[in-house]
């Protein structure tokens, strides 16, 4: 053979020290000379090679403090993400830092990467994971945990926390998944609950800080750094807490044990996000992803009060980005990216108070143009087709989405979704009538109180609007998609039992038999099986950790995708751990039950959260506060923060338009059918 | 206004697919303003067209690509414009002004040089190496036929590799920059004819290890040099008028 042979070093013969020094340190090795042969035989290599344009570059040595950030999937899913280029950007911004990013390799590379001793690595320089100071992981949902360890335990870092020292990266996780990080507890070193724009900076502070501390001599132990980070408001340190439990097994609380740790640790909110403008300048990619867009994000929190939604639980209150602020990051964005699409990102975008200016302003910008407009997560109801129409003047009026969440009124009185059946048929009509040729439903099944004829009435509003559809155009389509409802951790449906994939599949079936006769009337499902292991991570104690870790050594990862089969080794694990899916999925819990998650605080009243499942039961609706007066959800005093909206602060944010109540008192929500393009929601009962 | 791009694709654009290709360069056109004309209908395009697909992984300096324009401009200013925003080894080298009537750019493109290079740990083995190949090469250019297997998902293919095949040549190449840097290269290029069936360096990989009795190694890198007209000492490149010489060896001596 006459290839050359490469040296490929590795954490075992490094300085590590030497490599972490904050001035004049060692630069750990690229591995790019060793990942590019590998390359060629991996399918879609370019998620590998980082190029793209505005990735940012900062050598190693002139950066005191160095992250590694991650999403814990792969790239094609992973890159789009909002809160990671946030940090990305924000952390690059600094003289003093380097943040480079690392998704998950898929099997193929995964399985080369073992063979050839490639640790997991950043796209900017090819830099191994053990090189960094922190290896920052987005946990956006629970499906990534088994990613996390892989990621840990392919970059050279001992995957429980308890095994690191001053030498290994802080496994820092966050995004809203860790607002109950328990099942990982053991493998990170901390977790940021919240807003990540201002903590990351004070971590980074107290970072940069502590490593010059280090090679003073002034720091010596890697639980003083973590005392140091747990000083950061809303840094949860889970090695400084412990779960006590009753004698019958029941968790009975997790309490501090460490000196000087807060019982309870709050989220952090950022109050204005004029204060952080960003991404502005968003990644490139160079090979496909799930959101090719220049997405802004219009607002954040969403107080509709829907009981099932965790988003919008836990990121209230609602904060509205100005819209002079929206226009200029989108027309700079366009272009400095040469994006051709634009994403209006928020939890409910037709809510934002100025949301026909924004729409009508951007619209009027790129008319005529290439660049077409999107508005995901709207309403159900005709504002938001006089805002997709208005979006859509360049393109084709293709597919309009909407999500009842549930079939009938009854339904949809327990989970809060304020939407009637009225409000869905008109304005399936209105976006038939307007050339829409497509309208997709979202629903659930599996929530509390569920009988078969609120299964049924899924089925039966999908043939409705189907039938509008049909009066509108032979070529024109229906598609209900139903997914399997999994409680969430700081929702009032936080006490509700999960359905079990048995229960769920029997319920996708009686939709199934119901539109069958219905050619065009398309029903999407997704395997009721997933939801097994997303119950379990999402509501699950520290007694699920070495469950996490058992399914991950007998081979899972990639525990969304149908490329890969784990849960057969999720049901060994959880055999093997003596714990039950019934008593941690399936059963309902009891009013005074200590949840794994009592010591995070996101600002909500347990006591509220449970009046509003008693609510719910009672089929009692509740109105959102932006609208209504405040219904002491906890969040705004007890976090010390308040709406940004022109809802609710028109004085501070100059003229504004009437408000109209939403809810079944004031008529269907959102207007008339014959709104001109502003916000006419907001003009009184039209 | 139409023009006609030669373009490289070097580093780590190299694993840009085909089909991402289109994306990468619709965003770059919009970044620099050109302002492109775009097709009709329901989803318009952007009028930019690529003569032929590159395999991913592949290294070129021979990359074309054809835009359709709305308006005149002055393309030395724009294609600079165009050429600093695309991806770094993305490099935009020569262009051409198309005039009306001009026949189809695949016209221009009647053969392709090819490179493929195998890094050495020392001179000699390149030097060892750069012989065997020459040797193989030869049998290769005598051979009337040489048939080689593609792997490929749907099932296997078997082409016969030496149809448009019209010239090869073996030299040994040192490297200060690249990767690994400071390393030489036995490379191996060859001359093939764009029209029929496509045959990939890859293929002739196979048919030069079937030719002797041990296996070769690994190749590090395939390049696409250039396109253009077929002549004696290598390839009239389309554009430029000079010649890619088939001996990469002599064009190190010349630089």
């Amino acid at each position: 053979m006459c290839a050359a042979t490469l040296t490929i070093p590795s954490h075992f013969d490094a300085d590590l020290a030497a490599i972490r020094r904050p001035h004049d340190p060692q630069v750990p090795p690229s591995y790019w000379d060793v990942l590019e042969p590998v390359l060629p035989k991996v399918s879609q290599p370019a998620q590998y090679v980082g190029g793209e344009h505005n990735m940012s570059v900062t050598p190693w040595a002139s950066a005191r403090t160095r992250w590694l950030l991650c999403y814990p999937d792969t790239y094609a899913i992973g890159q789009p993400n909002q809160g990671i280029q946030i940090l990305y950007e924000l952390l690059n911004e600094r003289a003093t830092s380097l943040a480079e990013r690392a998704y998950a390799p898929w099997f193929d590379l995964e399985e080369e990467m073992r063979a050839r001793g490639i640790p997991t690595f950043s796209l900017e320089h090819h830099y191994p994971l053990w090189a960094f100071d922190v290896f920052g992981v987005t946990l956006p949902h629970e499906l990534g945990h088994t990613n996390l360890l892989n990621l840990l335990d392919l970059g050279g870092v001992p995957i429980r926390s308890d095994e690191r020292n001053l030498d290994h990266p802080i496994v820092l996780a966050g995004g809203h998944a860790a607002f109950n990080p328990e099942p990982l507890a053991p493998f990170l070193d901390a977790v940021v609950m919240g807003d990540g724009e201002e903590a990351v900076l004070e971590i980074d502070d107290v970072l940069a800080t502590a490593k010059t501390d280090r090679v003073e001599g002034r720091l010596t132990s890697r639980v003083e750094l973590l005392e140091r980070l747990s000083g950061v408001t809303g840094v949860y340190v889970p090695s400084f807490y412990e779960p006590r439990y009753a004698p019958d097994g029941r968790l009975r609380a997790t309490v501090a044990t460490h000196p000087g740790t807060l019982p309870r640790v709050p989220k952090r909110t950022v109050q204005d996000l004029e204060d952080f403008p960003y991404p502005q300048k968003q990644i490139v990619p160079m090979t496909e992803t799930v959101h090719e867009r220049f997405s802004v994000e219009i607002f954040r929190g969403c107080t509709r009060g829907c009981r099932f939604c965790q988003a919008g639980m836990i990121t209230r209150p609602v904060r509205e980005r100005r819209p002079e602020t929206i226009q200029k990051l989108v027309t700079e964005g366009v272009k400095d990216t040469g994006f051709e699409e634009v994403g209006l990102l928020s939890l409910s975008s037709a809510d934002h108070a100025d949301i026909g200016d924004i729409a009508r302003n951007l619209a009027d910008t790129y008319e005529g143009t290439t660049t077409s407009l999107s508005l995901p997560s709207t309403r159900v109801d005709a504002f938001n087709v006089t805002l997709s129409n208005e979006l859509a003047r360049n393109g084709r009026r293709t597919g309009l989405t909407f999500a009842p969440e549930a079939g009938s009124e009854r339904m949809r009185a327990v989970i809060n979704k304020m939407v009637s059946e009225e409000d869905m048929l008109r304005t399936a009509e209105i976006a038939f009538a307007n050339g829409w040729r497509n309208v997709k439903m979202y629903f659930m099944v599996g929530l509390p109180t569920e009988r078969d004829e609120d299964v049924e009435a899924i089925a039966q509003l999908g043939i409705k609007v189907y039938e509008i559809a049909q009066k509108h155009g032979r070529g024109n389509k229906a598609t209900v998609s139903v997914g399997g409802f999994v409680p969430k951790p700081h929702t009032p449906f936080q006490w509700a039992a999960q359905d079990t994939p048995e229960e769920i599949q029997r319920k996708l079936d009686l939709v199934l038999e119901i539109i069958k006769p219905y050619k065009g009337l398309r029903l999407r499902t997704n395997d009721p099986q997933e939801g097994v292991i997303e119950g379990l991570l999402a509501r699950g104690d520290r007694r699920v950790a070495p469950v996490v870790e058992r399914a991950w050594r007998l081979g899972a990862t990639f525990d969304g995708w149908h490329e890969s089969d784990t849960l057969p080794y999720w049901h060994r694990a959880i055999a093997d751990s003596g714990l039950s899916l019934e008593e941690l999925s399936h059963h309902e819990r009891d009013e005074h039950e200590a949840f794994p998650w009592d010591h995070l605080d996101a600002g909500l009243d347990k006591q509220w959260l449970w009046d509003d499942w008693v609510d719910s039961i009672a089929e009692k609706p509740l109105d959102d506060c932006r609208w209504i007066p405040c219904y002491d959800c906890g969040v705004c005093p007890g976090l010390d923060i308040a709406h940004d909206t022109g809802y609710t602060n028109p004085e501070t944010r100059g003229p504004t338009l009437p408000i109209i109540n939403s809810g079944p008192a004031a008529g269907p929500l959102g207007g008339s059918p014959d709104l001109p393009t502003s916000a006419a929601r907001l003009d009184g009962d039209a | 206004m139409r023009l006609r791009i030669r373009y490289t694709k070097l580093g780590r654009v190299r694993f840009i697919s085909a089909r991402d290709l289109g994306s990468v360069w619709e965003r770059a056109i919009r970044r620099a303003e050109v302002p492109i004309a775009y097709s009709q209908g329901f989803t318009p395009h952007p009028k930019v067209s690529f003569p032929d697909a590159l395999p991913v992984g592949h290294a070129s300096t021979g990359e074309y690509a054809e835009l359709t324009l709305t308006s005149e401009i002055d393309p030395g200013l724009v294609l600079a414009r165009l050429s600093a925003t695309l991806p770094t080894g993305m490099d935009i080298t020569t262009y051409l002004v198309v005039a009306d009537g001009s026949p189809r750019l695949a016209k221009y493109l009647q053969a392709t040089l090819w490179e493929t290079a195998w890094p050495a740990a020392t001179a000699d083995e390149a030097a060892d190496l750069a012989h065997e190949l020459r040797r193989r090469g030869d049998a290769l250019m005598a051979a009337d036929a040489v048939q080689v297997v593609r792997h490929r998902p749907k099932g296997d293919k078997v082409l016969d590799v030496r149809p448009p095949l019209v010239a090869v040549a073996t030299s040994c190449q040192h490297a200060d920059t690249g990767t690994p840097p400071n390393t030489t290269f036995a490379t191996f290029r060859a001359v093939l004819r764009n029209d029929g069936p496509t045959i990939r360096p890859t293929d002739l990989v196979v048919a030069l290890d079937s030719l002797g009795d041990m296996p070769l190694p690994e190749p590090r890198l395939y390049t696409r040099v250039a396109q253009g007209r077929i002549v004696d000492d290598g390839i009239l490149e389309a554009f430029t008028q000079q010649v890619e010489p088939l001996d990469a060896g002599r064009q190190v001596e010349a630089a």
